[in-house]
């Protein structure tokens, strides 16, 4: 625990969604324009059901959006 | 820094505010000679009033603040403040609660314990009271901490 182990493309997929604003995506998905940033910032790992929800929203499986460090595990 | 960021800035200015008051207050008593339970519990009532009070008009006018702030920056007529809880929200939220909860029952059991060591009942509530606004205001700093850091 402690270091951040997921990561996301959500800044990247919203420039190829014709540059949509985080206050679109947070409105689509359903939470604060706040949250969005976190998660952009990797200050805030979402919940499986909010990553599904922007997986959707971008219309891409839940992998393209989300990664995980397995590295991490083995220390 | 979002509205639920000064929705707890504003609460932990009120309530540090209340716990400054409320430490005079005691200590003008003891200097005064007058720490007895009668002027203690009218304290009690004077914090716990104030608390209550102060919160919701705080909130209420935090509320006002932000809708005209807004309005006058972006020129829109209605309200639009970012004020729904979502599920990061909650989860600080919670975790805040958490450590107020663990601060006021560990300064319960302190309070209690100088019963052990001879003191008056009113340490004991005066210790209560002064628990429980430093409980509140540890949760606030702990939630404005997490929406700095992340988590």
């Amino acid at each position: 625990m402690g270091k951040r182990r997921i990561n996301n493309n959500i800044r990247k997929l919203r420039f190829f969604q014709n540059e949509m604003t985080q206050q679109e995506l947070a409105q689509k998905v359903g939470v604060t324009r706040q949250t969005i940033i976190a998660m952009e910032q990797g200050k805030y790992s979402p919940s499986l059901e909010l990553a599904f929800r922007i997986a959707l929203a971008f219309g891409v499986p839940l992998e393209e959006v989300f990664s995980y460090e397995a590295e991490a595990d083995k220390n | 820094m979002s509205f639920q960021q000064k929705n707890i800035t504003v609460s932990l200015a009120n309530f540090t505010l209340i716990l400054g008051f409320y430490l005079i207050r005691v200590f003008q008593m003891i200097q005064g000679g007058n720490f007895n339970s009668a002027n203690v519990f009218r304290l009690w009532g004077i914090i716990i009033a104030l608390a209550v009070v102060v919160t919701i008009f705080a909130t209420i006018l935090t509320h006002i603040v932000l809708a005209i702030i807004h309005a006058i920056r972006t020129g829109e007529e209605k309200s639009n403040v970012e004020d729904i809880e979502d599920e990061r929200d909650k989860l600080i939220d919670l975790r805040g609660t958490k450590l107020t909860y663990l601060v006021a029952s560990i300064g319960s059991f302190l309070s209690m314990l100088t019963f052990v060591f001879g003191q008056p009942p009113l340490v004991m509530f005066t210790l209560l009271i002064f628990f429980g606004v430093l409980a509140q205001i540890l949760g606030d700093v702990l939630r404005l901490y997490l929406y700095r850091k992340g988590f």
